[in-house]
């Protein structure tokens, strides 16, 4: 049966066996990407990003920037996935319409680039549109700023499959193979939980509200609901938590019965973040349509930076493109400890406000890097325990990202020789 | 009345056996589930000098409006400070050197 993704579109993997690709990337000119291009083609290759085939052209990119929409005028998609090249590397490597190049990383091959455009785009006013500022300190804009001369429009295929190394390897779930677990597990909806941080009991606590908003009216005879991490893995700033620990700790909620295999999988998705707030919020949606969720859970100022974005604005913008995405939204707020109540509660719920102790991923980074141990109550032992040993054995003594993690750290993917 | 910014001083072992031998363990308020804490307190003006001077660390406007991801060096000299003068009026005193 075929799996329909995001826009309406059946999700297909776009990769060719080993004996075909080999033959179809005889004579191409070799151009290495770098890890955010490597990872959208990923994206592009296995369905993360569908409808798309590959990097957008200037239609759908002017369509997403003013309508948040692809060039068919329907499809909602709010952030532009651009290819990036300067203009002596586009005369040195004969990039033209009708042209293909094997995008290669890693130091091998990765996939087939058949180009349909080179064009140009304002990137002042791309950004402005996305962002909703041209800021250059916005990171979002940085990066829009950051591209090279023209942006390259044209079809994606895999030729070779990334090697993921450990301890990532159990969680690339690409949409196919995870529509399958879900089937297999039994569970009627699936709701996202978008993570870049190892989670304390606010996050435990946001995950299995969701989760109960989620379950709805359903019967409790079989678990039918189900908790999908997808952690986000891409660039990297310092003071950030290390990759390893954020991956494993979310899943380590489950391995120590916080959450069980009847109700929570962690999976990861490679991007690198925008900071584009309500946009991000609804390429999310998109993404994890494509992931096969039902539910997506969108806290306040959700993938905002600063002070770019109100608390709500993302909850708006959701609202106001209801019927045109295919995931419910599942809005939240922030969970604290209560004194009195001596448990972790929600603002909605609790109305000892007076004796409220409010925390955040910040500062539990912070008591960390002060080498205290919370109480379990706020954050969990075998997390505190995991991210020290994340520390030791994957973050050169530290479990957030310093300069030596960044140039020594194992990639969390490579590209393998073609076999 | 400006507003003052907490930076949160938290309280492990070792900071703790340093508190109770100058007398000092009364300081320290109990946050979070129980955990031991010292707050000293910026202005403004002190606030954007540590945020300028340690560009790691980030003031948590969105839920907690304290100062935190100071490095855990310049904490313990915050706090060494703290012990010094058997006060959290110390700000002053510690940025002098910045």
């Amino acid at each position: 049966m075929a799996e329909i993704g995001h826009g309406g579109k059946e999700i297909k993997e776009r990769i060719l066996e080993p004996a075909e690709a080999k033959k179809r990337i005889q004579g191409l000119k070799q151009y290495p990407i770098r890890s955010q291009l490597a990872n959208e083609v990923i994206d592009i290759a296995y369905g993360f990003f569908s409808p798309l085939e590959g990097f957008m052209g200037k239609a759908d990119v002017e369509s997403v920037c003013k309508k948040m929409r692809l060039k068919d005028g329907k499809t909602v998609w709010s952030i532009p996935i651009v290819f990036d090249m300067s203009n002596e590397e586009i005369a040195e490597y004969g990039v033209k319409p009708g042209a293909s190049l094997l995008l290669t990383y890693t130091g091998n091959p990765m996939a087939i680039f058949e180009i349909e455009e080179v064009y140009e785009y304002d990137k002042k006013s791309l950004a402005k549109d996305v962002y909703g500022t041209d800021e250059a300190k916005h990171p979002g804009c940085a990066r829009t700023y950051a591209y090279k001369d023209k942006f390259v429009g044209g079809k994606i295929t895999l030729v070779n499959r990334p090697k993921i190394n450990e301890p990532f390897t159990p969680y690339f779930l690409p949409p196919l193979e995870l529509r399958k677990i879900f089937k297999e597990k039994g569970w009627k909806r699936i709701v996202a939980h978008q993570t870049r941080n190892v989670p304390h009991t606010g996050h435990e606590w946001l995950m299995k509200g969701a989760w109960f908003q989620t379950y709805g009216e359903l019967p409790m005879d079989k678990p039918y609901v189900g908790v999908l991490v997808n952690a986000i893995i891409g660039e990297k700033r310092k003071g950030d938590y290390i990759d390893e620990a954020i991956i494993l700790t979310q899943d380590e909620l489950r391995k120590s019965g916080y959450f069980g295999d009847h109700n929570h999988l962690t999976s990861l998705t490679f991007w690198d973040m925008r900071y584009a707030g309500p946009r991000e919020a609804v390429f999310h949606a998109a993404l994890r349509t494509n992931l096969g969720l039902t539910h997506h859970m969108f806290g306040r100022d959700h993938a905002g930076v600063g002070t770019y974005y109100g608390a709500y604005d993302a909850h708006r913008l959701l609202e106001s493109l209801k019927g045109e995405i295919n995931i419910v939204p599942v809005y939240s707020e922030n969970w604290l400890y209560c004194p009195h109540c001596g448990e972790i509660t929600s603002e909605s719920l609790c109305n000892h406000k007076k004796e409220w102790q409010k925390f955040s991923g910040t500062l539990i980074r912070s008591i960390v890097q002060d080498g205290v141990k919370p109480p379990r109550l706020i954050f969990r032992p075998e997390v505190f325990d995991l991210v020290l040993e994340c520390a030791e054995k994957y973050g050169f003594g530290s479990p957030f990202v310093e300069e030596e993690y960044l140039k020594k750290r194992t990639p969390v993917f490579v590209m393998p020789p073609l076999a | 009345m400006s507003e003052k910014y907490p930076i949160n001083l938290w309280v492990n072992e070792e900071r703790y056996e340093k508190l109770q031998k100058a007398g000092l363990a009364a300081m320290c308020q109990e946050m979070l589930a129980g955990l031991k804490c010292i707050q000293v307190y910026c202005n403004d003006a002190q606030k954007d000098k540590i945020l300028k001077v340690f560009p790691t660390a980030k003031f948590d406007s969105a839920t907690t409006k304290s100062i935190e991801l100071l490095p855990r060096q310049v904490k313990d000299k915050i706090f060494d400070l703290v012990v010094q003068k058997q006060s959290i009026d110390i700000m002053d005193d510690f940025l002098k050197n910045y």
